[in-house]
């Protein structure tokens, strides 16, 4: 945990001075320090990607895509301007597809980077496919997925896991991912039904409010159904992901060895809670000293908010910016914690059988692309 | 004394037990009825800290790894890599240095972001701006409204605001909405809402003499270039913060530009012997931003025309 700390500090005060250049060493170290403290069967891990990778990554998503993308902007700028909105609207579906398939495209090249920057034995993976047909993958499945209804959604989701993994391997050995969706289905229809049981729920006790005249009952069941709603879904939604998580690493293997993922709804709900435990800590310690300044030396009584004719980026400089920054500051803190948590939780539910034969695992013959996963930062998909 | 360390080769995942055998710059790695070797000192890494042992890699060779506990043994003081904490050149002049030097470079980047619109945007040639604006803006879907008389009284006010207008283009656009913009290559674009509600001649004047301001002292130019700059810098920093910070500062751009324009639009105003009450008088009563910028300026730099302007109102 000690170390979990260094990097949080280390990772605050480097951020800011570096205008948050730093972050592509931040999280370089952050994963060589959470790599290192993994063990996995007998030895520990090893990450060896760069900080430079990642920053290379970063310049290559804003050369590629950013740029692109101001420029398609401007074109539709210029067509909605010219009233040609048939023309537009296509080309705001156009830039849809490409966005699904760059996420979908990111999402393999992440994984593929950090397998590839993963060392256990002195021994790495990868995967010779570019993921190019991945990213058309991930646009029609997904698009089934939701085409019918939306029922499909835990099919696209497990065959493109299968998918992504049976691309990779580790050492000479392929992976052979197999998990079938069937398997979460049941909980699927849980949470794509309940809504529909909520709503007959609903005017039920509507129904017999109105009969028994009791406007009492009437209010404290609504209550009862928006609580369930926000709630009880989210629980539902965990539920299941929890499930597909299981029947997906479950499904996972690589050569004789099986994986298997415990981790049970319960406790990706432990999980969850303690991350807003975090948050909480976070913002109280944000709240606490601005009340106790606030009301101690009356720090804002000379604010007001920007008046009419008056200098109000004055007004923001001097007082709304470093109300931010402060603010931001034990939120940042939290990060490095929360990230540890989540990579903890995914190795400790981990489980791995079978056997390995250390002699005959050679080294992977894949090619390593020199640049990190800047994609999967710039559309924010990845993260354990 | 016999230097212990574990040893990959790269090639297959057993770990092996190895003894380190120096022979002056090189070495072997021996195990009981093996020997790997030999390897020079100057082609390893220092790879990072695995629990308690330091670890080596060596150029070259994938999955090579080297891996000793402790403390450097004194026989290798010299011919080892040294251990990295931070990073190469930061453990060299030490972290809080870096962290001055890495302060210094940001500040450096943040004002040449800040002012590299104002410098760059005169040195783009008015011909690709004006491919930009025609390229953006075309007929503006069919929404001109071009009869000859209109156009002659807009070509004449403006000629009145601005010497030699054969480089803008005003045009009055069929949108009912309260407001005109300058869009790249010289476009002003009046709305006609705008037009429908002005009670005189004269605050047209004063917004559209407004609007030159921008195209005359670059604007447009201007905000692209620093729109393209900030976002690009701010993808460094987490989404929101960048966002934020994104917002204040283009709104911190947009408000001295505008001051600018307004500055502009007085000056000439009162060389066309046009008063700015109208124009004053008609802003301020549709509470915006820009006509409390325009109250602003009258306010503190113009203490001349204030009086005039700001006598009605008051």
């Amino acid at each position: 945990m000690g170390g979990v700390w260094q990097n949080c500090t280390d990772q605050f005060t480097s951020h800011h001075v570096t205008l948050g250049v730093y972050r592509f060493w931040a999280t370089t170290r952050e994963r060589k320090y959470l790599w290192a403290e993994t063990r996995f069967i007998d030895d520990r891990l090893e990450w060896t990607g760069t900080g430079l990778e990642l920053l290379i990554g970063f310049v290559l998503v804003i050369i590629l895509f950013f740029v692109p993308l101001f420029g398609i902007q401007f074109l539709q700028n210029a067509l909605v301007m010219r009233g040609e909105i048939a023309a537009a609207g296509s080309l705001t579906l156009l830039l849809f597809i490409l966005i699904f398939y760059i996420t979908g495209f990111a999402r393999y090249r992440a994984l593929r980077y950090r397998l590839s920057r993963t060392y256990w034995h002195g021994i790495r993976g990868g995967s010779d496919d570019q993921g190019l047909g991945y990213g058309v993958s991930y646009i029609w499945k997904t698009f089934v997925g939701y085409a019918v209804l939306g029922l499909l959604i835990p099919w696209s989701m497990m065959t493109l896991w299968n998918e992504r993994w049976s691309k990779m391997s580790f050492g000479q050995h392929q992976f052979h991912a197999i998990g079938d969706y069937s398997d979460t289905f049941k909980r699927y229809l849980l949470f794509y039904l309940s809504p529909i049981l909520l709503l007959v729920a609903g005017f039920a006790i509507g129904a017999l409010s109105f009969a028994f005249e009791s406007p009492a009952t009437a209010a404290i069941s609504g209550a009862l159904l928006v609580l369930f709603f926000y709630f009880g879904l989210g629980l539902i939604a965990m539920a299941f992901y929890a499930k597909f998580f299981r029947v997906a690493v479950d499904g996972l293997s690589l050569q004789k060895l099986d994986f298997g993922f415990s981790a049970r709804t319960k406790d990706w709900l432990i999980l969850f809670l303690g991350d807003v435990a975090l948050w909480l800590l976070a913002a109280i310690a944000v709240a606490l000293p601005a009340i106790v300044l606030a009301g101690t030396f009356g720090a804002l009584n000379d604010f007001q908010m920007p008046q009419p004719g008056s200098d109000f980026e004055a007004a923001y400089l001097s007082f709304l910016l470093p109300m931010v920054l402060f603010a931001l500051i034990p939120f940042m803190l939290v990060g490095p914690f929360i990230r540890y948590r989540h990579w903890r939780f995914f190795i400790t539910y981990l489980q791995c059988y079978g056997e390995i034969n250390l002699d005959e695992l050679t080294q992977s013959e894949t090619t390593t692309s020199r640049h990190g996963e800047g994609l999967l930062d710039a559309f924010d998909v990845g993260g354990i | 004394m016999t230097m212990r360390a574990w040893f990959y080769d790269g090639k297959s995942a057993t770990r092996r037990d190895v003894e380190i055998q120096v022979i002056g710059k090189n070495f072997y790695l021996a195990e009981q009825e093996r020997r790997h070797g030999p390897f020079a000192f100057e082609e390893l890494n220092y790879a990072g800290q695995q629990g308690v042992s330091h670890v080596y890699k060596y150029n070259g060779l994938d999955g090579w790894r080297m891996g000793m506990q402790g403390s450097e043994p004194a026989e290798l003081k010299g011919l080892l890599p040294a251990r990295i904490l931070y990073g190469r050149w930061i453990d060299k002049i030490g972290l809080g240095k870096a962290m001055v030097v890495f302060a210094a470079i940001s500040a450096g980047v943040v004002a040449v972001i800040l002012w590299t619109p104002q410098w760059l945007a005169p040195l783009i040639p008015q011909s690709v701006e004006q491919q930009l604006g025609d390229a953006l803006v075309g007929d503006f879907g069919g929404r001109f409204c071009d009869t000859p008389k209109g156009k002659k009284a807009l070509a004449k006010m403006a000629a009145q605001m601005d010497g030699d207008v054969s480089d803008i283009e005003v045009q009055v656009a069929n949108i009912d909405m309260l407001n005109a913009v300058a869009l790249p290559g010289g476009k002003v674009i009046i709305f006609n809402g705008l037009l429908q509600d002005t009670p005189s001649a004269d605050a047209v004047a004063g917004v559209l003499a407004h609007e030159i301001g921008h195209v005359r002292k670059r604007h447009v130019m201007q905000s692209l270039i620093r729109q393209m700059g900030l976002s690009v810098l701010m993808g460094g920093m987490d989404g929101n913060v960048g966002g934020t910070l994104n917002g204040i500062l283009s709104m911190g751009y947009s408000r001295a530009a505008e001051s600018e324009a307004d500055k502009h639009a007085i000056e000439v105003l009162a060389k066309s012997n046009i008063s700015p009450i109208p124009t004053a008088d008609f802003l301020l009563s549709s509470p915006n931003w820009r006509a409390l910028k325009i109250r602003a300026e009258i306010k503190t730099k113009k203490p001349k025309t204030v009086q005039a302007a700001i006598m009605p109102v008051h």
